[in-house]
């Protein structure tokens, strides 16, 4: 079932036209990972999930409910984590918690119970001053504690680990694909490696739209550009007179030479490997280090921005 | 329901711990111990001056003298203090963001409005009983025959105006992003009011005669009826404001 959906939604603010027929659904239990450059329309989009701006048009729907401008319904599924969260500063972490408890619903002796755990998950146990004494890694724990308090169906995440340490960062992305069995995820972020470490989902936004969205697995297969990189025990002319014969075989479309390192570009890696490696055998070429490359997230977002 | 409990608690602790609920009946109290002292004291500040050769004579001051000092801080100060101290009460908030992690939760923007109101209101009330209170004291105590006609009708129309701007200041917030642009649009709001009572036909309707006539009211030159046009209005006006603020700030981008 898809939690979230999206379906041509447009906002423009003014002339500018910020997102463009922004299409895309978000199944049950999985974490999806929002990508695009800075000013790619991510927070934009994630304020248009949680009714804090009006669409310019299309639909969107959480849990099957349609969203709509304003006061939302859907909110109560959702759980959300700004990019810059800002809390009352003259209240503690617990004392903000309870209050957030108390606007969903939630009854007393819950509230102390899920505070409790969840002030230890994001590490603020013992931080029982008043939150204007909070650096902005500490304000973004606390963010994770408060959305994930009332157990959302849907939680949102806008560049969650942007402020945080490597240990910090390491924690909440630790912390997102932990959840996943009870919730789904959605978070945006630039970091590519951290859409590697946790996303089995993720969507590429660029000028307004997703250029690329689908499995992560799924994605990277379908990009995978079959290399393959050689490494040799020979002198530097004896690897370019190689890298010159290589590139007269049928099989390769493309060989590069760069030092004692060839990088050769096959048209399917399981076919043609094989008469490769003999072609190798029969030249005698010292070969050091044989590596099938893998499609780098990094490769697949820069096309997909293109 | 539970919502506005929940947020009724944290406007009061924020009231609190920002000195708001603190500082707020403090200055009022002041205005209330201070008004018939200076009214008491006003001969003997005159006679200590030296006015070379020119001698003033001032009567005796009486109890009319104390609320005449009263009710000109509190319409003037008090209404100037209650607007800074309050303007930013909701677009604060919104300039701040604070209120994002909250409505994301699914509590009622309505709600926020009613807490918001309902707290700023008590406080409201509270500073200004306090101020009257002390005030009516304390002139007891200075003057002999300190007793005078509808006081506290005269208190109570001050208030209603005090309510007319607190919803104002909430409708102002919803409308006018930035922190003070509650704080322009209501002092342009109490602008226009007085400026409305040049034209003698609207002064009977006016709000702010509320808050221009409570002297007349206590001295008995305006009678209690002639005040009712303006209370009905204000009365009217305050829950417009509110039901308005609540349904601009439905709409508000946050």
């Amino acid at each position: 079932m898809n939690i979230l959906t999206l379906e041509h939604v447009k906002k423009q603010f003014g002339g500018l036209k910020v997102l463009n027929d922004l299409t895309f659904s978000v199944p049950e239990h999985s974490v999806f990972g929002f990508i695009g450059k800075n000013g790619a329309g991510k927070t934009t989009a994630m304020k248009l999930i949680l009714g804090l701006l009006n669409a310019s048009g299309g639909t969107i729907t959480v849990c099957g409910e349609e969203v709509c401008f304003g006061d939302t319904k859907t909110n109560r599924y959702v759980g959300y984590l700004p990019d810059v969260p800002e809390f009352y500063g003259y209240m503690t972490p617990r004392e903000y918690l309870r209050l957030c408890g108390e606007v969903t619903g939630m009854s007393a002796g819950r509230i102390r119970e899920r505070s409790a755990e969840l002030l230890e998950l994001v590490g603020l146990e013992d931080a029982n001053r008043r939150i204007h004494g909070f650096s902005r890694g500490m304000r973004q724990r606390l963010g994770i504690a408060q959305a994930l308090l009332n157990e959302p169906r849907l939680l949102i995440c806008d560049e969650p680990t942007s402020a945080l340490d490597p240990v910090g960062r390491r924690e909440v992305l630790g912390i997102l694909s932990a959840v996943r069995e009870r919730t789904t995820v959605v978070f945006s972020t630039h970091i590519l490696a951290d859409v590697e470490r946790v996303c089995d989902r993720i969507g590429v936004l660029d000028g307004g739209k997703l250029t690329l969205c689908g499995e992560l697995a799924e994605l990277k297969n379908s990009y995978r550009r079959d290399a393959v990189r050689m490494e040799f025990d020979m002198t530097e002319a004896q690897t370019a007179a190689l890298c010159e014969k290589l590139r007269r075989l049928p099989f390769i479309h493309r060989s590069e030479c760069d030092g004692r390192t060839v990088t050769a570009h096959l048209s399917s890696y399981r076919e043609d490997g094989r008469e490769l490696l003999a072609f190798l055998a029969d030249q005698q070429a010292a070969v050091l280090k044989y590596e099938v490359m893998e499609p780098a997230l990094e490769n697949l977002f820069l096309e997909a921005v293109k | 329901m539970k919502g506005y409990h929940a947020f009724v608690k944290k406007e009061w602790m924020e009231s609190l711990r920002t000195y708001r609920a603190l500082l707020l009946p403090a200055v009022f109290f002041l205005f209330g111990m201070m008004s018939p002292l200076a009214a008491k004291l006003m001969p003997d500040i005159f006679s200590g001056m030296n006015m070379e050769g020119v001698t003033i004579t001032v009567p005796t001051p009486t109890a009319i003298d104390a609320y005449a000092q009263l009710f000109k801080n509190l319409t003037q100060m008090g209404i100037v203090v209650l607007l800074l101290v309050f303007s930013g009460m909701l677009s604060g908030e919104i300039a701040k963001g604070t209120l994002i992690p909250i409505l994301t939760k699914g509590l009622s923007r309505n709600t926020v409005i009613l807490a918001k109101y309902t707290v700023s209101l008590a406080l409201w009330t509270v500073s200004l009983a306090v101020s009257c209170a002390s005030a009516y004291g304390y002139t007891s105590y200075l003057f002999r025959n300190a007793q005078v006609e509808h006081l506290l009708f005269s208190v109570f129309c001050l208030w209603l105006f005090g309510a007319l701007l607190l919803a104002f200041i909430l409708l102002a917030g919803a409308l006018v992003r930035g922190g003070f642009g509650g704080l322009i649009l209501t002092a342009a709001f109490i602008g226009i009011l007085l400026l409305a009572n040049l034209f003698p036909a609207a002064e009977k309707w006016n709000p702010v005669s509320l808050a221009a006539k409570n002297m007349q009211i206590i001295a008995g030159t305006v009678a209690v009826g002639a005040m009712m046009p303006a209370v009905c209005l204000t009365l009217a006006a305050a829950v417009l404001c509110l039901v308005l603020s609540m349904a601009v700030f439905r709409k508000t981008i946050l």
